[in-house]
Order: structure tokens, then sequence, then C-alpha cells
């Protein structure tokens, strides 16, 4: 089952191309904004050098975006005819969606590792504790997926999903000052360090590469506690399609 | 017998889909279900998968109760949607193998099997290739294969000729007797009732909610055989003698189609000259009567042309 998914999501070439290329391309531009000194920017943000600040933004952006993997995925197999082929077979419903989120998980996760080792061969970004970068990453990955799905179920409707998803991507990267920098507020500096799964991710990451072992719990506990409050979430939520 | 339908009812809010339905089918047989859109043939089918629950009555398949939870049920029926259910970016060697899994096949069987249905449905050669590039009666047969994999002792099929070519068609309709003949029992819905009539052992005519009539095409056809079938073609055609028509003390009903009225008549002709004289200042192209087929007696008892609710 979860290779029939795995070759069935990976033959989407297009969006694959889309998730893996246009950060990249986003993340060139940005980062050569940033070098030739076009505008007066600090080389470094948060203590952090800017490549890797640049490339932790958009992968993280991009995993977002990435949820479309799922969503779509379980749109077409729970909210089309597909439904009623598949849940006349004794095949658990359930097993079905877990496997459509897990090879969801794994090629978003390979999208954001593709993205992370080219902004190390092209940018020389460095990542201190990269194993430990990734993990971060890929909880990062569990929790949009979860994410996605938990709105698919509950909008009914992959457009409103991905519409959804779009939004939440787009804000919460300015809520990281990925784009342009926030007002000096409290509240811009909460949204940029915890208010957000995608700003805990960011703040978890830079806790590793800082060594800051209070970031990273402050960053990786509150992830691991959305994520299995929306695993719990997706049990109750599921039964609406597969009822 | 492989499956009991008894006083079924279901409701959708305030709308009655099923109402009362009783029907039955034994081991081997197909069985023809036909109705008008709405008549509740796929909210029948559903509840026999076990799809949809039903609010009163009870269904038996295989002589256990259809509670919708039963896995041993599922495993033993064949699902055919009126959808194409492939997945058209995988190939149909990839299509199989998943569906088959999905039943729970072991490796090595749905190997041979997928050879074997692949023959079935007419699509060696193409096992490797994607679904996308397939014409719609090839899809339609491996929409078909993917639900035949697992051996189902009832296959049901719910519209699986929609929009495909003569030959697909003659492919199902052959493939539909071979199962049957080999032990599968079918239950086969179709607009198109020339492939009832040519592959139902019985047939069951549905409508708003509740079976009408069921028997054998014969046993159907006797019902209006008193009946004779009257056909005017006309340049253009107009409600106001159709009502005229009915006027006529020994006219029983009167259809209008296209440019034809069909008139039904119990008993004899002799009353055509009275017709005629209604009908010519129309300008009557031309007159023709026949015996009573299943269409005639689908219209008999619905008040309703099949194709037309397609069309």
């Amino acid at each position: 089952m979860i290779k029939f998914h795995l070759l069935r999501n990976g033959r989407d070439f297009i969006g694959h191309a889309i998730l893996i290329f246009l950060p990249i391309v986003l993340l060139s531009i940005f980062n050569y904004i940033y070098s030739t000194n076009l505008f007066p920017i600090e080389v470094m943000v948060d203590s952090v050098e800017i490549p890797v600040i640049l490339t932790i933004g958009f992968a993280l952006t991009f995993q977002i975006y990435g949820s479309a993997l799922s969503t779509e995925t379980l749109a077409q197999d729970f909210l089309s005819p597909m439904r009623d082929r598949l849940l006349a077979t004794p095949a658990s419903p359930r097993k079905l969606i877990m496997s459509v989120l897990l090879t969801s998980i794994i090629l978003s996760f390979l999208q954001t590792v593709v993205i992370v080792i080219f902004s190390m061969i092209i940018f020389e970004a460095r990542f201190e504790s990269l194993w430990a970068v990734l993990l971060v990453l890929l909880l990062s990955v569990i929790v949009n997926q979860l994410l996605g799905a938990t709105i698919l179920f509950l909008a009914k409707d992959a457009k409103t999903a991905d519409a959804i998803t779009t939004v939440y991507g787009t804000m919460t990267a300015i809520c990281i000052e990925l784009y342009f920098p926030l007002p000096d507020l409290r509240i811009f500096e909460l949204l940029k360090k915890y208010l957000t799964p995608m700003s805990l991710a960011r703040t978890a990451i830079i806790g590793i590469i800082k060594n800051n072992f209070q970031d990273i719990l402050i960053g990786v506990l509150p992830l691991i506690l959305i994520a299995v409050i929306l695993f719990i979430l997706l049990r109750p939520l599921s039964k609406k399609v597969i009822i | 017998m492989i499956l009991k339908m008894e006083n079924i009812i279901k409701r959708f809010n305030e709308n009655l889909a099923l109402d009362y339905l009783s029907l039955d089918a034994e081991e081997g047989e197909v069985i023809g279900l036909l109705g008008p859109n709405g008549a509740g043939k796929t909210t029948c089918i559903k509840s026999i998968v076990g799809l949809l629950p039903v609010d009163e009555g009870e269904i038996t398949v295989f002589g256990m109760k259809q509670d919708g939870k039963n896995k041993s049920i599922r495993r033993q029926i064949g699902f055919v949607t009126q959808d194409i259910t492939i997945y058209e970016n995988m190939t149909a060697r990839e299509n199989l193998a998943f569906f088959g899994s999905l039943y729970g096949l072991e490796k090595q069987v749905l190997k041979d099997r997928i050879e074997e249905v692949a023959r079935i449905i007419g699509l060696e050669g193409r096992l490797d290739e994607r679904p996308k590039y397939f014409s719609g009666g090839m899809k339609r047969r491996l929409n078909i294969g993917c639900s035949i994999l697992h051996h189902p002792r009832l296959l049901i099929m719910d519209e699986p000729t929609v929009g495909i070519d003569p030959q697909s068609r003659n492919y199902i309709l052959d493939f539909v007797e071979k199962v049957s003949a080999a032990g599968t029992t079918v239950i086969y819905t179709s607009h198109y009732i020339e492939e009832v009539e040519a592959i139902a052992d019985r047939i069951f005519i549905m409508d708003q909610g509740h079976v009408i009539a069921s028997g054998t095409l014969q046993e159907l056809i006797a019902r209006i055989k008193g009946d004779s079938h009257i056909l005017v073609d006309i340049r253009l055609v107009s409600e106001e003698k159709k009502a005229e028509l009915l006027t006529i003390a020994d006219i029983k009903d009167v259809f209008i189609k296209d440019n034809q009225y069909h008139i039904i008549v119990p008993g004899g002709i002799s009353i055509i000259d009275k017709i005629v004289a209604v009908l010519t200042p129309l300008g009557i192209v031309n007159v023709n009567s026949r015996q009573p087929n299943l269409e005639d007696v689908f219209l008999t008892l619905t008040g309703k042309q099949l194709r037309d609710e397609v069309e």
C-alpha cells in the first residue's frame, strides 16, 4: 500500500518541481539581494548567517505548501467517487489514510532535504548538528501534513483546504520575517518565535545552531504536542468522510 | 440464496430513497436493475455493499447480516462503480495490484491473477501503460478488472457501459454472461434496456424507491401482453393533440418522444383510423404498430422513458 502511494505521489512531477525549485529560486534571489549589498542589510539575522536563515525560512514555508501532497491525495480518495470504491473493500480506511499521510511525510521531507543540501553546496550554508536540524524539519513536516489533513477533513473540499494552507503558509512566513522585517513590537516578536508551528520550528533550529538548549525545548515540545493533538483529532474528523 | 433484501426503508432527511424495497438473488443469477434517475438504484446498491446503513428492514448477503462492518461480506463482493474509479497516473498493472492488495491477495497469487484478469478484460499487452492514455472503453474494462481480482461471489455493476464504444460494450456483456456461467451472481444496473434484456435472468423495475415489477423478461412482457403499441411519426408534435388522443375511449396512454406519438391501446389496433384522424393535421410521416418489449413494460409501469432520463 505504501509502495503504491509512494509511486502515485511521486509521479506528481509538476507538484514536486514547484515544491523543490520554487524555494530554491526564491532562496537564490533573496541570497543574491543580501550578498550584493543592494540594500543595507546586516549579514547576520538572530546571530545566524543569512543563507542559513533563508534556507530554514523557505524550507519551512514550502513544507506548509507541501501539505497539498496529502490533502490532494486524500481528497482524490475520499472526497470523490473513489471513496465508495475503496470503502467497498475489506481494507481499513484508516490504514489507507495513514499510508497516504506517511508517504506524503516522506516525500515532503525529501523535498526539504534537497533544499537544505542545495543551500549547503551552493551558498555554503553551515548547519551545526545537521542531523538535529533535520529531525526538527521532519517534525515540522509531520505537523504540516497532519494540519493539512485536518483542514481537509474540516473543509471537505481540496480547493478550500489548499487555499487555507496557502494563506496560512504565506502569513506565517511573513510572521518569521522571511520576506521583510516587521515593526519592533512585542506581538511580532512573539509571532516570530513562538506563536505558529513554523516559528516554533524556526526557534528550535536556531536553538540547535546556537547551542541554546532552552530554545530547542521551547520549539520542539509544543511541536510534538501539536502533532499528537492533530493525530488524535484525525480519528473523529476522518469519520466525517469514511462513514 | 446469495442476497435477500426485505422491506428496506432508507431515508435521507425527509426523502424516502428506499420504500419497503425487497429484492433477492440466487447463485449465478444475473439480476437487471432498471429504473429512472432517482428511482433508488444506487442507494439500493450501496446498501447491499454496506456503504449506506438502512433505517428499517434487513439485508442478508451470503447468509450474513449486512451491517456495514462485516469484512467477510466485503471480501466476497466486487463493486464496479458507475464512475471510473481507477488511478489514471498508475499503470493498469499497478492499479490491479493495488486493488487486489486491498482484498488481501498474496503477492504471487496476485501476480498470476493480474495476468488472468488482463486476459479476461482484454488488456493483456497493455498492462504497463497508464489508463490516462486508454480509451473510455478500456478504462471501463480496467475498472471492472479491479473489481474481480478476488473472485467475488457477488459482482455489483452500476452502469458499467456508460459512454463507451459498442465493441467494449459487447465485451462487457459477454464478460457478464461468462462470470455468471461460472457461478458469480451479478447485479447489473443500466439505462440501456437492450443490455438488461440481453443478459438478465430476472429484472427488477424500480421507481420511487420500490420495486414496481420483477420477473423474467417473458413474465414482465406477459403483464402488458394485451396492449398494442402504435407509433406515429409526425412532422411537428403537439401537446394539445396528445390531450385529444386521450379523450378517445380505447386509448390507455400516450407518450411523446421527439417527433413520435407512442400510443398504448388495450387489445387490437382497430381504432387506428381514429388516431390517424386526430393526427393528420400535424402531418403524419409514418404509422407503425408492434408487440410490446421491455421498454414498453417500463413505460407502462413508470410512465417514463428510460433513455430520456439520461439524455
